[in-house]
């Protein structure tokens, strides 16, 4: 049997960050990734040469001092990224289709709050009183700040109550209330279900300011790459736990791998979904109040995404703007499954050099669920009855003309090169029911985070605390600090920044 | 909801939920001590109340008193109460 410090399951960018916390801190580390290779969505892939995104496209909090900058900055890892910061003026584009109307947002609480002022102009209070709510929330949540991560929180009362019914309570005006839900595109939940906690936190840096990286979520995932390899941490990819050992007080001895291995550790952290987590774990030592909780957990909204390129050079601005059309003015409906209309569409574009030529990548993706699908769910990849090829077919067809109504160059100079349902993220990513932010994140809920039953086993990921690629990060600096413990972690985190600060640190 | 219907709803959860038996849950049975949950159970055990009750559980100063039996009946009951001050 082989021994391990800890084990941490999963290499998507919580299981990323948890191995690199652990590695930094000294001990012997092993990654399992069950697919070919590490990263989850932050992998890129090609087509006709060309990189496009998996799942990461564009993130907030990487202006100096945002969230995501010191969580990178805190492992060593912000200098190793560019990011690459959407327009100043419009670093959103909301079209909201039925009422003919455009609305920018621009980088920055203040100057967005002016321009929804100038935007709505009988609407000052509840502006003023949204944005400040937003600004509040986040001010009080203990996390936000990494030093005092894992310290007990005081009650925000935005935990129990829906995004729908503050905003209900501030405005009637539609418009307004599109423009403040339209970033429900980024956690996937409907107005009413999403605590306005929740929301805040994931809006709150993508109001300050919106980027891309250079090389997409590649760049960060080579910079971990290059990190483990100087702390020697041991990867394996197309490997797993096949089963938990024996438990004693509520403790597991070891696993046996996929490859039949038996390895053993102090801690092993989860970072797969929670419906994954609930199948490694023996139902024997699971109550039925456990199991409930888990399988209650719904899937957050996954998408319908085409990939091509845009052989048109007449925008000089291309790829600084997130368009997202908006068919009609109900967001909630948008975020429904039975939802039968146009979809919403999310439009991202990103300057690609390959070998000297510059490409137009378009990654577009439109809201998708699981009775999508449901007719060819038990197929695999490669292997799709034929039905499937033209649900796809149909669904290209209809993003391409919707593309068409917004701006006639995506007519006749967008070339299609791909397409993926949520059943291709679902086998790609090992995600279960192809959702893009792991469990629906919903008001009053407790999801999986830190210690479960088997009591050296941990949850950390994107549906442990907030959706997106922050929320995860932050996740697994939760589950550290109760992992390694309160005084090892400060240690750490202390380490990490003083190495920073000397000339030549990492 | 009458104290009553509080105190057989709850047995069912720690009989379902829990898979306790019926004559171990006693008023004064110590949820840590008698009835062997830990305190990370306690998220489940709110998770399922909440789900059994339809209210909102929040895991705060008040949860954190919890030690018996009677204490969750007499919180529900006060849960229950605020949520509809007349019944």
């Amino acid at each position: 049997m082989t021994k391990y410090d800890h084990i941490v399951v999963g290499s998507g960018i919580s299981g990323l960050t948890t191995t690199l916390l652990l590695a930094l801190s000294g001990h012997k580390v092993l990654l399992l990734e069950k697919a070919p290779r590490l990263g989850g969505s932050l992998a890129r892939f090609t087509r006709k040469g060309v990189p496009f995104d998996t799942g990461f496209h564009f993130t907030g909090g990487l202006i100096h001092g945002g969230l995501l900058y010191r969580l990178l900055s805190t492992l060593g890892l912000f200098d190793a990224v560019e990011p690459l910061f959407m327009s100043a003026n419009h670093a959103h584009r909301f079209v909201l289709e039925s009422e003919d109307r455009i609305i920018d947002l621009p980088a920055g609480i203040p100057h967005l709050r002016q321009k929804l002022k100038d935007e709505f102009p009988a609407e000052q209070n509840a502006v003023d009183g949204y944005l400040d709510r937003v600004i509040r929330v986040c001010s009080q949540t203990v996390g936000m700040d990494l030093n005092l991560i894992g310290e007990s929180s005081p009650h925000l009362e935005e935990e129990t109550i829906s995004l729908k019914s503050v905003v209900d309570g501030l405005t009637t005006d539609p418009i307004l209330k599109s423009v403040v839900y339209g970033l429900g595109m980024c956690y996937g939940v409907k107005p009413s279900e999403v605590s306005f906690a929740t929301h805040a936190r994931v809006c709150f840096d993508l109001y300050e300011s919106t980027a891309r990286l250079r090389d997409g979520g590649e760049s960060l995932l080579q910079a971990f790459e290059q990190a483990f390899r100087k702390l020697d941490v041991e990867v394996r990819c197309n490997s797993w736990i096949a089963e938990c050992g024996r438990v004693t007080d509520r403790r597991v001895e070891s696993f046996i791998l996929n490859n039949g291995q038996e390895v053993s550790a102090e801690a092993t952290i989860l970072t797969i979904h929670p419906n994954q987590i609930l199948q490694l774990l023996p139902r024997e030592h699971l109550s039925r109040a456990f199991v409930d909780r888990v399988e209650s957990f719904e899937p957050s909204a996954g998408f319908f995404t085409v990939y091509g390129l845009l052989e048109d050079e007449s925008d000089t601005a291309f790829g600084g703007t997130i368009v997202s059309l908006f068919p009609s003015p109900d967001f909630e409906s948008l975020l429904d499954p039975g939802y039968r209309g146009d979809p919403a569409l999310v439009i991202c574009g990103s300057t690609e050099n390959v070998r000297g030529v510059t490409h137009r990548a378009i990654t577009t993706f439109e809201p998708s669920f699981p009775s999508h699908v449901a007719a060819w769910k038990d197929s695999r990849t490669g292997h799709r009855p034929p039905g499937y090829a033209e649900y796809k077919a149909g669904r290209v067809e209809a993003i391409r003309r919707h593309l068409g109504r917004y701006d006639t160059s995506y007519t006749d100079c967008f070339r299609v090169l791909d397409s993926a349902s949520i059943l291709t993220y679902r086998d790609y990513l090992h995600s279960p029911e192809g959702s893009a932010y792991g469990i629906k994140q919903k008001v009053g809920q407790y999801n999986l985070i830190g210690k479960l039953p088997i009591r050296n086993l941990f949850a950390a990921g994107q549906s442990a605390l907030l959706p997106g690629i922050a929320g995860a990060m932050m996740s697994s600096f939760f589950v550290m600090r109760s992992v390694l413990g309160k005084d090892s972690f400060n240690r750490l985190i202390a380490s990490a920044r003083s190495m920073r600060a000397l000339p030549g640190g990492a | 909801m009458t104290k009553e219907e509080i105190v057989t709803l709850t047995n069912q959860v720690f009989e379902e939920s829990f898979e306790l038996a019926p004559e171990k849950l006693t008023p004064q049975a110590k949820i840590f001590e008698e009835l062997g949950l830990d305190s990370l159970d306690i998220v489940d055990l709110i998770v399922a109340l909440q789900k059994k009750f339809k209210v909102q559980i929040r895991e705060d100063e008040r949860v954190r008193t919890i030690r018996t039996l009677e204490d969750i009946y007499a919180f529900i009951l006060a849960l229950k109460q605020e949520e509809d001050p007349k019944k």
